[in-house]
């Protein structure tokens, strides 16, 4: 009885206070450390392991009709609400990323491939797109002192073996499209460093080429039970400063990772003209 | 233009269809894909219809292909190469390989035509079905 009428008279204290705007008693309390809201492997690291869900295809809102048929694939619009007002716009495409700032000698090439992009996009064929351009990966499988991405591209499948036990870059690596990679902590962030990345492949749609001094750092930090991810392209000797890809959240799937199909360009050979549009990636 | 059933399909389109399927659309994959616009290669001002059966589907990416034969009053017959959305669009949807070939029944099918003079070559946006169902695609959303 006694407790119950101490804590009426605390939480009348907490009231009055909190209605004064004197919230100062509150911080008195003894802070609990929240407990994480993932797991952690034995080394103590967040568990990064999984299929992870990108968000690139969120613009997507597919409609089924009443006996479960697909409707519509994408650009789908909102069914008309019940009183009879006008249906929602289907949901847009994401924003345009913010673009790469190039330094003012290299503005005429990027314009150049940009406007010859359906000729000139190395991507546009069915050609990996390297790093940063293939985005997070689709699938993490993380050991101590290990962490390996996996990718279920549109070019096909590709992956990147990344030591974490301390060690760094090959001295001998040759470069490759997703380059030689080292990762280390920082706290709970997963901190990847690529170099020795080709120099034909784009940081980013519209003509973004880098050179081959291009180092790409991505940090991948649990959310909860996401992933958030980031990549920042540094290539002094043609961006004026570096370049950051705009964040994904990545949701972790329980579907099994799909192989990717087979990828058969059939188009490139009757485009008329060269327009094309802002990937948002 | 080739021998086949081909008519202007304005007329014959749901009012559904006319919100869905309206303007120049881009390609665009799962993750890094490239793109470019389905009006540099197809001519977006003018849709055709096509009645057929599915031969095939190629459920590759950048974009599936439907293969769709097409046999007019006469007797005489084409395959139609008609694209569409990529792999992992379809998935998301739910639309598979088998739903678009449809087990062999007749489909109509509506499409942009290939703007560089290709004959049998098209962007397909709608596929209806004998039992009335259909799946769209805006094109100005891809």
């Amino acid at each position: 009885m006694n407790a119950t009428r101490s804590i009426r008279g605390i939480s009348l204290v907490v009231l009055i206070a909190l209605s004064s705007g004197v919230v100062a008693a509150e911080k008195k309390m003894p802070a609990k450390p929240a407990p994480d809201a993932f797991k952690r492997l034995s080394d103590g690291h967040p568990d990064l392991n999984g299929v992870w869900e990108n968000d690139g295809l969120s613009f997507i809102n597919p409609q089924r009709g009443a006996d479960g048929s697909v409707l519509c694939i994408v650009g789908c619009p909102q069914p008309k609400a019940a009183d009879g007002a006008a249906a929602a716009a289907p949901p847009p495409r994401m924003a345009a990323p913010a673009r790469p700032k190039y330094k003012e000698e290299f503005l005429a090439k990027v314009k150049d491939l940009n406007e010859r992009q359906v000729k000139t996009d190395p991507a546009l064929n069915c050609g990996n797109p390297g790093v940063p351009r293939i985005g997070p990966p689709a699938a993490i499988v993380q050991t101590p002192g290990q962490v390996v991405f996996l990718y279920s591209d549109l070019a096909g499948s590709f992956f990147r073996i990344i030591p974490t036990d301390g060690r760094p870059h090959r001295a001998d690596a040759e470069d490759t499209y997703l380059g030689d990679s080292i990762g280390k902590w920082d706290g709970d962030t997963l901190v990847v460093e690529a170099v020795k990345i080709v120099d034909d492949t784009w940081l980013i749609d519209n003509g973004a080429f880098h050179s081959a001094s291009l180092r790409v750092t991505e940090r991948l930090r649990r959310v909860g039970d996401k992933l958030e991810y980031q990549a920042t392209a540094d290539d002094p000797q043609v961006l004026s400063e570096p370049w950051q890809m705009r964040t994904r959240t990545l949701r972790q799937s329980r579907e099994p990772l799909a192989e990717p199909v087979a990828c058969v360009e059939k188009d490139l050979a009757h485009m008329v003209d060269g327009s094309h549009h802002d990937n948002a990636r | 233009m080739s021998n086949v059933a081909r008519r202007s399909a304005g007329s014959s389109l749901s009012a559904f269809y006319r919100v869905a399927a309206v303007s120049v659309g881009l390609l665009a994959g799962l993750q890094a894909s490239a793109h470019h616009s389905v009006s540099g290669q197809f001519d977006v001002s003018k849709k055709i219809v096509l009645t057929g059966t599915v031969e095939k589907v190629d459920w590759v990416n950048p974009h599936i292909y439907v293969h769709l034969k097409v046999t007019d009053e006469k007797g005489a017959s084409a395959v139609w190469a008609l694209g569409t959305v990529p792999v992992a669009m379809a998935r998301k949807a739910g639309v598979t390989k088998e739903s678009l070939l449809a087990a062999g029944q007749t489909v109509k099918v509506t499409a942009y035509p290939a703007r560089d003079g290709t004959q049998n070559l098209g962007f397909l946006i709608r596929i209806d079905y004998p039992d009335g169902h259909f799946v769209s695609v805006n094109p100005d959303r891809l």
